[in-house]
């Protein structure tokens, strides 16, 4: 039987591996291929390097199947369009929070801010509305 | 014993590590805000969310183990399949026009089913995102999902089959379908031999979602798609979700 | 809803059969036009439906309405060193990502 701690060291031992980590603050240029680099929508993943790893399932969080009606309801209603929704979701929030997010994250970040960037809620509002929501729980 | 799983650690290549419990509340939290918000600005209604998760939960593949099942026992059907996707599925019993009347969002109204032959072996991605055939397979699996499986079908496909336990031979061609705009696959496999004379309904049982994705191959016994789970801190309908 | 409103279409429409390449046109903000196909040569596998090409739908952009088409490639002319001649990769694209090809 593999041993599940086999696979844990591995990773951390990955993750221990020296790099040069170079800060980018504002560089003055650009190559050519660096400034293609960067314009590349990140969701345009096709080709690129990666290592085998687990496919799993996943059980689907009660929040995740809120979060994918509520985007698919609101382009029923015509607020957005899906391919609005991929747009936004899966390419203007950049590589950080593209990799770094869950998936149905992204969905619902993405649809918070089209409320905002279409001016059917201020972020003013939507702020005081998430505090709101967030006390609820609070006090459970 | 229980499961070792890194929890977000550097180390961890595998980007669905655990979420911490403050992650997942950040983002409950941030669905119960758009939504209450948009309900509340009139965008849409509280029974519109309902009737589309009501849609969202009768979805799953049984309905594509129906239609490759019937496919391999009625040539007629299997030549309408190959033709008219949509129609096909509408004899089995699945309107891609649900529920709005006009088609999902983001499932279109193009749906294709791509032939296995012995020599042409299919296999679904799609690398800009995950779009998938939902109403004719439910939800997508998370593997599918993920960047992963994403990089490295189009140019691996098959390694990545390998490591799904599907080896083909250099004779076969393997084509993968990168469905990166409207129109939505599936795929039908060869029928097996050692299936003959089988009921509609045995068949189904051996056509799994993974073989409809292409990652599988059809056999007699085989009636499971098997992965491990990760498991939801709080599932769907599980009694622990907040009421709203 | 979507208008037909000026197509990208300049003359005919690709056929079954065709050799096409796909265009390197340069991208920014988004695209559906995956950076693998860029600049390789393929055949056209089928004719799908007229719609809005996703570089205006993704913006709300009530733009151009072009024939989408399903390109097939063969993974030895997309990939360098790919090790198994049979193989082969489709994918689709809306008419202005194409050009006519010779091979």
């Amino acid at each position: 039987m593999p041993s599940p701690d086999l696979r844990e060291q591995l990773e951390l031992i990955r993750a221990i591996q020296p790099a040069v980590h170079v800060p980018q603050n504002w560089n003055y240029e650009n190559t050519g291929p660096m400034y293609k680099a960067y314009m590349h929508p990140p969701h345009d993943v096709g080709g690129q390097f990666d290592v085998p790893i687990y496919y799993e399932e996943k059980e689907e969080e009660q929040w995740e199947l809120n979060t994918y009606v509520t985007c698919e309801v609101l382009g029923w209603r015509g607020v957005w369009t899906a391919e609005e929704r991929r747009r936004r979701a899966d390419n203007d929030l950049g590589y950080t929070l593209y990799l770094g997010m869950p998936y149905y994250a992204r969905w619902i970040w993405a649809a918070a801010k089209m409320l905002v960037d279409k001016k059917h809620v201020s972020l003013a509002e939507l702020q005081e509305k998430i505090a709101e929501v967030k006390s609820r729980y609070e006090t459970k | 014993m229980s499961h070792t799983h890194t929890h977000g650690s550097p180390g961890d290549s595998h980007h669905k590590a655990a979420p911490m419990v403050e992650e997942i509340t950040d983002y409950e939290v941030l669905e119960i805000a758009v939504r209450e918000l948009a309900i509340e600005h009139g965008l849409f209604t509280a029974e519109d969310h309902r009737r589309f998760t009501e849609w969202a939960e009768s979805i799953g593949p049984a309905a594509g183990s129906r239609l490759v099942a019937k496919a391999w026992t009625d040539p007629a059907f299997k030549a309408l399949a190959l033709k008219d996707g949509l129609k096909a599925c509408k004899e089995i019993g699945v309107d891609w026009a649900e529920p709005t009347g006009v088609g999902t969002p983001s499932d279109y109204m193009e749906f294709h089913v791509l032939e296995d032959t012995p020599t042409l072996h299919h296999v679904i991605v799609c690398t800009l995102c995950s779009c998938y055939p939902r109403p004719l397979l439910g939800m997508s699996p998370e593997w599918y999902r993920t960047t992963n499986y994403r990089r490295r079908l189009v140019r691996w496909p098959r390694q990545v089959l390998a490591e799904f336990g599907l080896i083909l031979p250099p004779e076969v061609e393997v084509r993968v379908e990168d469905s990166n705009q409207k129109c939505r696959f599936m795929v039908m496999p060869v029928r097996p031999a050692g299936t003959e004379n089988w009921t509609e309904e045995r068949l189904a049982e051996i056509v799994t979602r993974d073989c409809m994705i292409g990652v599988a191959l059809p056999k007699p016994g085989r009636t499971a798609d098997v992965h491990p789970i990760q498991k939801a801190r709080r599932p769907v309908n599980s009694s622990h979700q907040e009421a709203s | 809803m979507k208008q037909n409103k000026t197509s990208a279409e300049k003359g005919a429409l690709f056929e079954v059969g065709d050799m096409v390449r796909v265009r390197d046109m340069p991208y920014m903000f988004y695209t559906r036009s995956q950076l693998y196909t860029r600049g390789v040569v393929g055949t056209i596998a089928g004719l799908t439906y007229k719609d809005l090409i996703p570089e205006e739908e993704a913006f709300n952009f009530d733009g151009r309405v072009e024939q989408y088409y399903i390109v097939r490639f063969r993974q030895k002319d997309l990939w360098p060193g790919y090790a198994f001649d049979n193989d082969t990769l489709q994918t689709e694209c809306p008419h202005r990502w194409l050009e006519p090809a010779t091979n």
